[in-house]
């Protein structure tokens, strides 16, 4: 008998996903895939628009990471105003890389807290009415307070420097727009008004070390779970070292050997190309030189501990070392440890707003830089679900002619099929029958990749949650809502 | 609009919604109107988050202002609400009765609570609300400020000052 098993939506994710799980009639998983189904049309949306509403616009995308989106296009609009990241003023550098950082520091802490602590707390089998964060919350207050109170701590930064939290503006071509009062800066440092970074800081450690400990009780779990081979990709600065805001790119395999060896942003094009498939909105994208088959790249917190040779701020570095030591792998191609990365991530950001807020050009007033304008521009960054690239193209009015977005969840698309289809052949493949427990399992598989599916597609609207079971004759024979 | 800078005042309101959609811009345009009061603290959100209980716990009262697609007597509702465990399954859309119920839990906390539900009619992009939304609104005000004038000689006149 052939049955296809569908959820959809997949739940705690940002957008709507769809699985479907194809089994033949010996109840063996014969196919299966995560397709995207909203629409796309950002890159259409924006052509005919001037080039310095590019920063602004680009935003709407997404209400979690506005900021990311803000950043990148406004690296790709500093080059369409003839400015490189390196010529850019050293305050609107420090007050851009602030707003990123701040903004990883939040969207790490929302996914953490909200979205992937029930798996870790409560199990695959957990019921339903319990997998999620009102349910942490009530069985876990402490914890919930904390991820309330860190993720706030990363809004308020944001809305420090950019006037709000959500779809606020700093970038502008060449610079920001406007800088930091002492008055705004004390506000992270002095815990009067809320908790300082400092606390952010120890309380990222303490997180970590949670993780650690969870690590040590869990590890066949961790170890195991949607684990497969695949290809790296993130942003490494000139000496190696993690960078989430500007750097070359650099890849490497599921051995460690280098695929792409820390090239400049702006040669993306020559390097990766994109696929696209018939039962998906979202793209592809892939090396070249690897091949279609072979090329494409996990990014996000777990691809950037793996190629970056080192994390630039000490409390961070020595849990990467940790991190490494404990599975004693030169690569780690294990999804669920994407978690435990993530939280190595929110340490080293805690660590850097506070170097950042301690460093003088944080408040100076050399704001924006000018050059020779040109047709192209291209920004990368990292978010916090991975490299992200905005391209723009103008004509000699400005006006934009051709526009790329290739945003970390579609990095990694493969992966996340991958991961699908790895719970499909190991643990729905031939049991029999199908539990919540089990098609939760594959909704874990996707959710370690805190994929951003409205980003992905660039979708707009309300997302039903909806679950469904068909025979082989494509008869509906049961249903299920998660709310 | 006055944001929540300084927390000072004991009553909260939140406009709910998105203003690029017509009609769901009504809860930022009630939010807009709520900042007459000076001794109201207004925020707007897109979606209400789980955040948001950190917020309210700290205010004796809190509005909820959100645009409806339910048609409505006289084109709004006001009633008051009590923490309730919902949950949708987004990270990023609550209900007022959760938050209410995460502060509760989280905070010890149970502020007095209202929802303002105001009829919308146009959903689609653009960034004016219909003349028949506008006109909902306006009654929806005129029926709040009757109330938060009566709030605050309940609450607040005895203080010196008010």
């Amino acid at each position: 008998m052939n049955r296809k098993i569908t959820i959809d939506p997949v739940t705690r994710v940002e957008g709507h996903g769809r699985v479907t799980i194809h089994l033949d009639e010996y109840g063996q998983v014969k196919d299966s895939f995560f397709h995207i189904v909203e629409f796309r049309g950002f890159e259409r949306f924006i052509q005919g628009h001037p080039y310095w509403e590019a920063p602004v616009l680009v935003q709407r995308l997404c209400g979690i990471c506005p900021v990311s989106h803000h950043l990148a296009a406004a690296k790709a609009v500093d080059q369409l105003e003839g400015v490189d990241p390196k010529d850019l003023s050293p305050t609107a550098t420090r007050l851009r890389r602030l707003m990123h950082f701040g903004q990883i520091f939040q969207s790490h802490a929302l996914h953490f807290f909200y979205l992937a602590s029930p798996d870790l707390l409560f199990g695959m089998d957990a019921p339903v009415e319990k997998r999620n964060v009102i349910a942490v919350a009530v069985e876990n207050r402490e914890l919930a307070i904390k991820g309330i109170t860190m993720r706030k701590f990363g809004q308020e930064i944001i809305k420090a420097v950019a006037g709000k939290k959500i779809h606020g503006i700093l970038a502008v071509p060449g610079g920001v727009h406007k800088t930091l009062t002492e008055e705004e800066r004390d506000y992270f440092l002095n815990g009067k008004s809320i908790e300082n970074i400092d606390t952010m800081i120890e309380w990222s450690q303490a997180i970590v070390n949670f993780m650690k400990d969870y690590h040590e009780k869990n590890r066949k779990f961790l170890d195991e779970f949607a684990a497969f081979p695949s290809g790296h990709l993130g942003m490494v600065n000139d000496e190696g070292g993690l960078d989430l805001y500007d750097g070359k790119l650099r890849a490497i395999d599921s051995e460690g050997n280098i695929t792409l060896d820390d090239i400049a942003t702006d040669l993306y094009q020559e390097y990766f190309s994109e696929a696209v498939a018939q039962w998906s909105y979202m793209k592809f994208p892939y090396l070249k030189k690897v091949g279609r088959e072979n090329g494409w790249n996990r990014v996000g917190p777990l691809a950037r501990m793996n190629m970056c040779d080192f994390i630039p701020t000490p409390l961070a570095e020595k849990e990467r070392q940790d991190f490494i030591a404990f599975t004693g792998k030169k690569v780690n191609n294990s999804t669920m440890y994407s978690h435990w990365a993530r939280l190595i991530e929110i340490l080293h950001c805690a660590e850097v707003i506070k170097e950042l807020l301690h460093d003088p050009e944080l408040m100076g007033n050399d704001l924006i830089r000018k050059g020779t304008p040109r047709l192209k521009g291209i920004g990368i960054i990292e978010a916090p679900r991975g490299t992200l690239t905005h391209h723009y193209e103008v004509d000699e009015k400005g006006m934009i002619t051709r526009c790329n977005l290739i945003v970390s969840t579609t990095h990694n698309n493969d992966a996340m099929n991958t991961a699908v289809r790895w719970v499909a052949n190991n643990v729905i493949s031939r049991s029999g029958n199908i539990t919540d427990g089990m098609l939760n399992q594959v909704e874990v598989a996707i959710r370690a990749y805190d994929p951003c599916l409205s980003c992905a597609t660039q979708a707009m609207g309300k997302m039903p949650l909806h679950a469904e079971l068909y025979n082989h004759l494509g008869k509906l024979i049961d249903e299920k809502y998660s709310n | 609009m006055k944001n929540t800078a300084t927390e000072k005042a004991k009553v909260l309101l939140i406009g709910i919604g998105n203003s690029g959609r017509s009609d769901d811009g009504l809860g930022w345009m009630f939010a807009e109107l709520a900042s007459r009061f000076p001794q109201i603290d207004v925020e707007t959100r897109y979606q209400l988050q789980i955040e948001d209980a950190e917020l309210v716990h700290k205010y004796d009262t809190v509005f909820f202002a959100d645009a409806s697609h339910t048609a409505l007597p006289n084109g709004f509702q006001m009633h008051r609400i009590k923490a309730a465990r919902h949950f949708f399954y987004s990270s990023h859309l609550q209900s007022p009765e959760t938050i209410l119920y995460l502060a509760k839990e989280l905070y010890v906390k149970s502020p007095d609570a209202y929802s303002i539900a105001i009829e919308g009619l146009h959903w689609e992009l653009g960034t004016i609300v219909s003349d028949e939304a506008n006109i909902h609104l306006q009654s929806a005000f005129s029926y709040f400020e009757k109330k938060i004038t009566r709030i605050f000689q309940i609450k607040y006149s005895t203080q010196p000052g008010t």
